[in-house]
């Protein structure tokens, strides 16, 4: 299946102008950035800087899935990035306790759907605002993540904990003449595979399931669907377990990459999530929104960063582009929501 | 120039060529060969209407008969798609609300624009505020908006907060507004509906007023008993289209009934196929919710069609809901076909065969962003998915096409979006959705409201139809018209209480009025 076919359900027949125009204007986007991209940089379309590429991308990615679920119900979780450290913290603190890798990070990633739920209950049980809740478990979350560990680096954690995050698939390596190791092809790294298969299958969650319509229905009309029987209260709880458990393996992945549980890891990456939802499409008043266009949007800010640092542009003008291309879009979207 | 004699329909400004270029012209506003498209809805078709200064011009059509989009389109709010507007003597195109309230052209809306927290004088003086250098001026401002108030003789502080004034006090400081607008055209929409009968008295001498100083005024209004107390003149809007101008004094209101209506009433319903038996299969006990209704109770046949009828605010809905478990009830209970249900919420009532069909569309009832098919199954979507919760796509298509075509919906495609639907083909989305989910028991709420007249026809059919296929149907309504025309038996509410049930056949539009205003009461 390719990240282009996953359009809104129901509405691959009928597209029509405006929405193609949206639909290609991301994917167009990305096609250009990679195109100027390449002619400005000579080691930019290459295997190795495709795959580091694809791994910068994948924590975007894995929040921007769940930032799309928590948007398509018209909810908004900006709790994801604090989330994210605290999962990977009690994973690393889990393992440093003598648990098995995999155990401690199902750990880790179970922890970050605890927030999550967290979150589901309060808006709906409690009826706050998600903007109101989600912020509260932001500071709440990284004040844990940091309490738990005195705010220091969990280290020392073996190689086995860094494997998901720095390990890959069909990595090949031949004895060089000099008699150091050559690497043929970089491999594919863990982080990429998970991404992949979790965009396949949130893709057919969101379009094929009914807790995927049950999603769409929210975010379209809730009141029409609650009277249509829709468990209203249980879906959107969902929705924030889905982005919770998402933050949770990030974390995993992000620490493990590091070998080392950073309570201080993935301030400000709700925004990112935010955006590459954003940039593919998801509208913020609910009801719209895919897959396919939030692994687009992913890849336009990881294509940007990584173009833009290849090229020796300073951090401060990648923020500004960002910022840029962010308001783009959205003007684009308006564009085709005002007819 | 036009003569005095405007009781031939058409002869109007808008057909005498060149009257609009002199400036001098008592036309202050004419619409010409107005034509206003909505995807799926041709909302106005070649409309016509011209206003005179010093002259209330009323609108009267049906609802759906486009009278509020001549008046958006008139006011800036929508943009003509062929015709145009003639302002005192001026082609205007008027791009926005404002554009059209600096020329002198004002809108009163039937659910009234006011920011709830700000202040009576804000709201007049909003956008505009006086300034002392940097700042609004709140004195100056007080006063000023204090003058219009006196003016219109209500007892209103321009200090106060709007959300604390009544909603007739709120409709005069929209009046207010418009006059310190300097308004040369004014459009009041409905500007009596929620106004007790004294303030309407005060709300005609202002009219009256306005009218002596030379403000153009485009009336509607449903009540066509009070038109001729303060009307000049009348055009008729039907299904989008223009019908005809009058002198008031020279038609009677049967007149122009009659040419709202375009037919005999005897025609605007189907002839009733279903006939009610013995066999009782919907019955409800005492219900109450504390403070919004009580001591509710009534039963359905098999076969017959219940009207429920009463006067805006009567808890009609809210009985209605709280059957459905959509809102909490203190006390009551409610029988299915001899077994008693326990509700507590729409899933419950869903379950057990209820389904209420609410009386705002979009608000409650459509996810108009999502398509014809998904929410014909949004209901029942586990009928057309596996126990793993995967739609089997080819079932739902199914499911979905096979009542498009029995309900003979107007759609290119079970994928359309059904915002673009016109209003009666969503409404028959809306009941497929119901029928899918094997619903024994149907409330409509206003279930017409807002459709045209063909389409209400169709759904008067289908309402038949439901009934004699054994589907306990519920129609609440407003129009009283229609609960005689399709009803079987009425219950009539009254603040919250039943006052009545009554044999359709045997009552009268005036007989469920008193028991509706709570003058005659059943004795129970």
């Amino acid at each position: 299946m390719s990240i282009t076919d996953t359009i809104v359900p129901d509405r691959k027949v009928k597209l029509n102008r405006n929405d193609l125009i949206q639909k290609f204007a991301a994917l167009a986007g990305l096609v250009i950035l990679v195109f100027v991209f390449s002619l400005t940089s000579d080691s930019f379309l290459t295997t190795s800087n495709g795959v580091t590429l694809a791994l910068q991308t994948t924590s975007i990615a894995f929040l921007g899935f769940g930032a799309t679920c928590v948007i398509i119900t018209g909810g908004i979780d900006l709790s994801v990035g604090s989330v994210l450290a605290l999962a990977g913290v009690v994973a690393g603190m889990a393992v440093k306790e003598g648990m098995p890798v995999t155990l401690a990070m199902a750990l880790g990633i179970v922890s970050g759907g605890a927030c999550g739920l967290i979150n589901g209950v309060v808006i709906t049980r409690m009826k706050l605002p998600p903007f109101i809740a989600t912020l509260g478990m932001m500071m709440v979350a990284r004040g844990v993540a940091l309490q738990i560990t005195g705010a220091r680096p969990v280290s020392g954690l073996g190689d086995a904990f860094g494997e998901l995050g720095n390990g890959s698939l069909l990595r090949v390596v031949e004895e060089g003449a000099n008699g150091f190791p050559k690497v043929v092809f970089p491999g594919i790294p863990y982080p990429v595979i998970v991404m992949i298969v979790l965009a396949l299958v949130l893709a057919v969650v969101l379009m094929k399931t009914t807790f995927g319509r049950h999603l769409y229905a929210v975010g379209s009309n809730e009141e029409a669907a609650r009277l249509s029987g829709v468990n209203v209260v249980r879906i959107k709880i969902g929705a924030y377990v889905v982005s919770g458990l998402l933050a949770g393996l990030c974390g995993c992945v992000l620490m493990s990459r590091l070998v080392t549980a950073q309570p201080n890891e993935g301030v400000a990456y709700e925004l990112d999530a935010i955006a590459s939802a954003v940039i593919g499409g998801t509208s913020l008043v609910g009801g719209i929104g895919t897959i396919s266009g939030t692994v687009i949007g992913a890849f336009i800010i990881g294509i940007l960063r990584n173009g833009l640092n290849m090229n020796g542009v300073s951090s401060f003008i990648q923020m500004i582009t960002i910022g840029l291309v962010i308001i783009f879009t959205v003007w684009i979207d308006q564009m085709r929501n005002r007819r | 120039m036009p003569t005095n004699n405007f009781a031939q329909v058409h002869e109007t400004a808008f057909s005498k060529t060149g009257a609009a270029e002199q400036p001098d012209d008592e036309w202050i506003l004419t619409a010409k060969g107005v034509t206003k498209r909505f995807p799926g809805v041709l909302a106005l078709d070649n409309v016509h209407l011209d206003l005179r200064r010093g002259e209330v011009h009323a609108l009267c059509g049906e609802n759906g008969a486009g009278k509020s989009t001549l008046m958006k389109v008139i006011s800036g709010l929508y943009q003509a798609d062929e015709g145009e507007v003639v302002y005192k003597g001026e082609v205007r195109h008027f791009q926005s609300i404002q554009d059209a309230q600096a020329a002198g052209i004002t809108i009163i809306h039937q659910e009234l624009n006011l920011v709830p927290h700000l202040t009576v004088a804000e709201n007049i003086y909003l956008a505009r505020e006086p300034k002392k250098g940097f700042f609004i001026d709140k004195k100056k401002m007080e006063a000023d908006a204090q003058v219009y108030l006196d003016r219109l003789k209500v007892n209103v502080k321009s200090s106060d907060l709007v959300l604390s004034l009544s909603v007739a006090r709120q409709q005069m400081v929209e009046i207010a507004k418009a006059l310190s607008l300097n308004a040369e055209v004014l459009i009041m929409d409905e500007p009596t509906s929620s106004l007790t009968e004294s303030e309407i008295d005060r709300l005609f001498e202002i009219i009256q007023e306005l009218k002596t100083q030379g403000v153009g005024i485009i009336y509607i209004s449903h009540r066509l008993d009070e038109l001729r107390r303060i009307v000049d003149r009348v055009t008729v809007m039907r299904d989008g289209r223009y019908v005809s101008t009058r002198n008031l004094s020279d038609i009677t209101v049967d007149d122009i009934v009659a040419a709202m209506v375009g037919r005999s009433l005897e025609d605007k319903f189907p002839e009733r196929t279903s006939t009610p038996t013995d066999e009782e299969i919907f019955a409800v006990h005492d219900l109450r919710r504390d403070g919004v209704f009580e001591n509710v109770g009534f039963t359905l046949r098999r076969g017959e069609i219940l009207g429920f009828a009463g006067l805006m605010g009567a808890g009609r809905t809210e009985v209605a809901r709280a059957i459905f478990g959509a809102d909490p009830k203190s006390h009551g209970t409610v029988t299915l076909g001899g077994r008693e249900l326990a509700i507590h919420s729409p899933v419950d009532a869903i379950e057990a065969g209820i389904a209420y069909l609410s009386e705002d569309r979009k608000m409650n009832g459509l996810a108009v962003m999502m398509s014809v098919k998904a929410n014909i199954t949004m209901a029942n979507i586990n009928a057309v998915s596996n126990r793993w919760g995967m739609i089997n796509n080819s079932a739902e298509r199914d499911a979905a096409q096979h009542f498009v075509n029995i309900l003979n919906i107007k759609t290119p495609s079970i994928n359309q979006i059904a915002k673009n639907l016109s209003g009666g083909n969503q409404q028959k989305v809306v009941i497929g959705k119901w029928l899918f989910r094997d619903s024994r028991v149907l409330f409509f709420d206003e279930p017409t409201r807002g459709i045209d007249v063909g389409a209400k026809f169709a759904i008067y059919q289908l309402l038949d139809k439901l009934a004699r296929d054994g589907i306990g149907v519920i129609l609440i309504t407003s129009e009283l018209p229609e609960i005689l025309g399709m009803t079987d038996r009425v219950v009539v509410f009254h603040e919250g209480e039943v006052t009545g049930i009554l044999e359709t056949r045997k009552t009268s539009q005036e007989e469920i009025m008193q028991y509706a205003s709570g003058v005659k009461r059943m004795s129970c």
